[in-house]
């Protein structure tokens, strides 16, 4: 069940693995896991047996196992999903007994551990991570993004009717048709008011609320696309599509003319149980290879600059803007969505 | 009312000897250790700040201003507030009513296939919040909820409705819905320890069965009523899932949905400090309505219905009116049993493709072959029975002998200890885990990350099942435990051949509550988590979030067919072939 993917995933990470083989990444990844100083690493890695693995949702983390095995055998993977992992990560490691080796988290909580000493530096360029993708002084590594869209159930809305900008869902057609997660609402404003200005975006959301009367709602929203009861979710991330899709629930996704993109970062505990497989682990997640194999199996793509992701290339060719989370934005975006949670809220 | 003999004095004064003291002694000691760390770190947690540390990292320091940030604001009192009450009283009059006629059916009645019912009514109970939303909707949505498609076909109507379950009412319905089985568990202890002479001899007196059940039943069983009533307009104080699935798309917002976005804020840490602010007010009201409970009930001796003599449960028959019961039954089961119970079971084959004969075509037993070929399963199956079997077992025990300390002896500070147990309803579990982690973390013994440390958590939630045996105790008369000292019963054997034996009802009441609730707990098991307590419904909870529909239905789906039987079995076995 969790321990391994769904026949359905398996058979595409098969298929996954066998287009690897035939493409260029495998070479690039052979290249660097030869390096002398991975191979040290490795037989320290090794040495420690296994590597304790944490992330917020099991689902992104639970087939990095496999795979990591494949390329560096005899080191099992455990993962813990835990939507309280730093704070966890915090206590733990005030009382010395720290059971995290590496994290994958949004940029913010990763760096609330950061700020108190617990990442460990790394040599990101040991797994060929571009200068550009290597963050937080060294203590991190960009990994996938979440990328915001706008969802459909395919068998009840046409393309061409489909919105292209946020604007065009405040059209009277999409009255009474619009469904948003309480959760995603205030931080799409949020990044829209990077770009538009706070004043602008908040009127926006305000007319989804009171004239286009969308549905906020804590439920999952592919329910309400199937049955019809709303026909688009909106602010939903790309990735989502494709899990409604394992579901049963035939959905596309919306490439918007402004795109913003949630940034989650992969790191290694400087004091975890087995350090040095941390750091094999945190190395395999952030190269191309770990980058490849996620985007395929869980539909988490990096989009970032020199992404060879096929979603990116899809946003380049429509031509879109994309908004990225990053720490020139980081507080900023943080202030507007505090502004705007009461209002998503009903507070 | 009719008038029954005074408490006896030596009962208050029992002599429980060195070993019954010494076991006294140990409930009360545990009782506090449970509920300390939890209490402490929630009141902490509110006072400390700044808001950027976690309340016990240095650099943190008392402060008002996590009360500041959640009371100042306006909208709390022009809208979060009356919306709060309103839901509040809408779902526990909802819910007392519809529980009470339950409980009383089951209990008091010869109704047909009660045992039946009794584990029937358990059904929502056992089913996680979010699939209960999910099948209102599909329900009673606007456009698509299928109720809705129904009526508008039969009576010709167009457009959206008639019902809206994204509105006021439809929050109080579901929500009414959902906590009737807690109010029903609690209930039937109550009316099963019920004697009915006390009704006889007022009907023998030529009273009308109205004026019977008005001024002798409801009367007498007062504490058994407030107990529940009490337990839950709290637990509906702090419901925050069923307002954030159905409440939201309304624009309703509830007080406890605010513990909810604290502890899920965007680019900080949990603002335990804030979540902590926003739980302060549970504890005021749950010591109010305490207060108010012990005010009702303070002479005790007026609520006893079991004497030395004689206690015979008898049932009233209802004749021709078992129909119009069974319909009733029939009626719940229908909204609140069985289209749940339709979506869990469709979700685990189907995933959300809509309800239609061309989609069976589709059928996919992939959850299922998951979950059976999945060693991990079958080790969170063992977690589950353990941690859930164990703190039910605990609590159910520590609870009972604090109640028999409080109601029976003359220990200082009892009434206090009543308080303090009492409290462990408005302490979030998110909180009460917090204060588990960074306890156990401390503490030299190997706890942390095993199933132990699970069992003592679970083991704060003392509020239940004190209320439950206290209550319970309040009917039986102390000289029933008298006569057995006289003829030279020690304590223990008074305790075991006269107490529990009267209590029965109330503790499997107290145990089976207990026990659905460990069964369904995944705040507490999930920031305790290791590799070795994995539970059932941290699985469940991570494919839920993972969009494993499929799979998480179908550990849904088997926990409620393990539980269900279980339920009939232990009432059966308790309680005798005299239970239906």
């Amino acid at each position: 069940m969790l321990a391994r993917p769904s026949r359905i995933v398996v058979a595409t990470a098969l298929a996954a693995v066998a287009w690897l083989s035939t493409s260029s990444l495998p070479a690039a990844a052979e290249d660097w896991t030869a390096s002398p100083q991975i191979r040290e690493l490795y037989e320290k890695a090794k040495a420690e047996k296994e590597v304790n693995y944490w992330g917020q949702v099991e689902y992104d983390l639970v087939w990095a196992g496999d795979y990591f095995n494949q390329r560096f055998p005899g080191i099992k993977v455990n993962i813990v999903a835990d939507p309280q992992g730093p704070t966890k990560m915090i206590a733990e490691s005030r009382s010395g007994k720290l059971s995290a080796d590496v994290t994958q988290q949004t940029l913010g909580s990763v760096l609330e551990v950061q700020k108190r000493g617990l990442l460990a530096k790394l040599d990101w360029s040991l797994a060929g991570v571009e200068k550009r993708n290597v963050l937080l002084d060294s203590e991190a590594g960009a990994m996938h993004n979440f990328v915001y869209s706008v969802l459909y159930a395919k068998d009840k809305m046409a393309a061409a009717d489909l919105p292209k900008t946020w604007e065009d869902l405040l059209d009277p057609k999409w009255k009474g048709k619009l469904v948003i997660s309480d959760f995603l609402f205030p931080r799409l404003l949020g990044f829209l008011a990077l770009e538009w200005g706070p004043d602008r975006a908040e009127k926006w959301g305000r007319d989804l609320i009171d004239k286009q009367n969308i549905l906020v709602t804590n439920a999952p929203r592919e329910n309400f696309l199937k049955t019809g009861e709303r026909l688009l979710a909106v602010a939903e991330g790309v990735q989502a599509a494709g899990q409604y899709k394992r579901e049963g629930v035939e959905t596309g996704y919306v490439i918007m003319n402004l795109i913003p993109a949630g940034q989650f970062l992969i790191a290694a505990l400087k004091d975890g149980e087995h350090p040095n497989a941390g750091k094999l682990l945190a190395l395999w997640l952030a190269s191309d290879e770990g980058k490849a194999l996620r985007a395929k199996l869980v539909d988490e793509p990096d989009i970032r600059p020199g992404s060879k992701a096929e979603l990116a290339a899809q946003i380049q060719s429509a031509g879109a803007k994309v908004l990225f989370e990053d720490m020139s934005n980081f507080n900023e975006r943080a202030e507007y969505y505090k502004r705007f949670s009461p209002m998503t809220r009903g507070m | 009312m009719v008038a029954i003999p005074t408490e006896s004095t030596s009962a208050r004064g029992a002599d429980v000897g060195l070993a019954g003291g010494g076991l006294l002694a140990a409930a009360v000691l545990a009782t506090v250790y449970l509920i300390s760390a939890p209490l402490v770190m929630l009141l902490a947690s509110a006072f400390r700040g700044p808001q950027d540390l976690l309340p016990f990292e240095p650099g943190t320091h008392w402060t008002l201003s996590n009360l500041a940030q959640i009371y100042v604001d306006k909208t709390l009192y022009s809208a979060v507030i009356p919306n709060t009450i309103v839901f509040t009283l809408g779902s526990v009059t909802l819910t007392f009513t519809v529980a009470f006629t339950l409980a009383w059916l089951v209990e008091r009645t010869d109704m047909p296939w009660r045992t039946t019912t009794f584990t029937v009514v358990l059904f929502p109970l056992l089913v996680p919040g979010i699939i209960l939303g999910i099948a209102w909707i599909l329900l009673m949505a606007p456009k698509t909820g299928l109720l809705n498609v129904a009526i508008r076909a039969t009576l010709g109507l167009n457009g959206e409705g008639p019902l809206n379950i994204f509105s006021m009412g439809g929050l109080i319905f579901a929500q009414g819905i959902a906590l009737v089985p807690f109010v029903f568990l609690l209930l039937t202890a109550a009316l099963r320890s019920m004697n009915p002479v006390l009704e006889e001899a007022s009907n023998t007196s030529g009273a009308s069965p109205a004026v019977t059940f008005f001024r002798v039943t409801l009367p007498i069983l007062r504490p058994g009523i407030l107990a529940p009533l009490i337990l839950a307009t709290l637990v509906t104080l702090e419901q925050f899932e069923m307002p954030l699935i159905l409440g939201l798309p309304a624009r309703i917002s509830v007080f406890a949905t605010r513990i909810y976005y604290e502890l899920n804020p965007d680019t900080d840490l949990p603002a335990f400090g804030r979540a902590a602010a926003v739980a302060l007010p549970f504890l005021a009201a749950g010591l109010l309505l305490l207060w108010f409970y012990n005010r009702m009930t303070r002479r005790a001796d007026r609520f006893v219905t079991i004497t030395g003599k004689g206690y015979r449960p008898t049932r009233i028959e209802i004749g021709r009116c078992k129909l119009p019961a069974l319909a009733f039954v029939g009626l719940y089961a229908a909204f609140a049993v069985i289209s749940p119970a339709l979506v869990l079971v469709w979700a685990s084959l189907f995933g959300y493709q809509a309800p239609s004969f061309a989609a069976l075509s589709a059928i996919n037993f992939a959850g299922y072959l998951d979950m059976i070929n999945s060693a991990r399963f079958w080790a969170a199956v063992r977690n589950t029975f353990v941690v859930a079997g164990g703190s039910a077992a605990l609590v159910t025990i520590i609870g009972a002998l604090l109640s028999w300390t409080i109601l029976r002896t003359r220990w200082p500070g009892r009434s206090v200890l009543d308080f303090v147990s009492f409290l462990s309803i408005g302490i979030p579990s998110v909180i009460a885990g917090l204060a588990c982690m960074l306890l156990y973390l401390s503490l030299p013994v190997a706890l942390y990350g095993t199933v132990w440390v699970l069992i003592l958590a679970y083991s704060y939630r003392l509020a239940v099942t004190t209320r439950l045996s206290r209550a319970a105790l309040m009917q039986i008369h102390g000289e029933l435990e008298e006569a057995s000292h006289v003829s030279g019963g020690r304590w223990f054997t008074t305790i075991r051949r006269v107490v529990l034996p009267l209590l029965a009802p109330s503790l499997l009441a107290s145990f089976v509550l207990l026990f659905i609730i460990g069964f369904r707990e995944f705040t507490l098991p999930v920031l305790l988590q290791s590799r070795e307590n994995e539970v059932l419904s941290v699985i469940m909870w991570k494919l839920l979030v993972g969009n494993q529909t499929l799979q998480a239905a179908a550990v849904g789906t088997t926990i409620v067919i393990v539980i269900i039987p279980v339920i009939f079995l232990m009432r059966r076995l308790l309680l005798g072939r005299e239970a239906n």
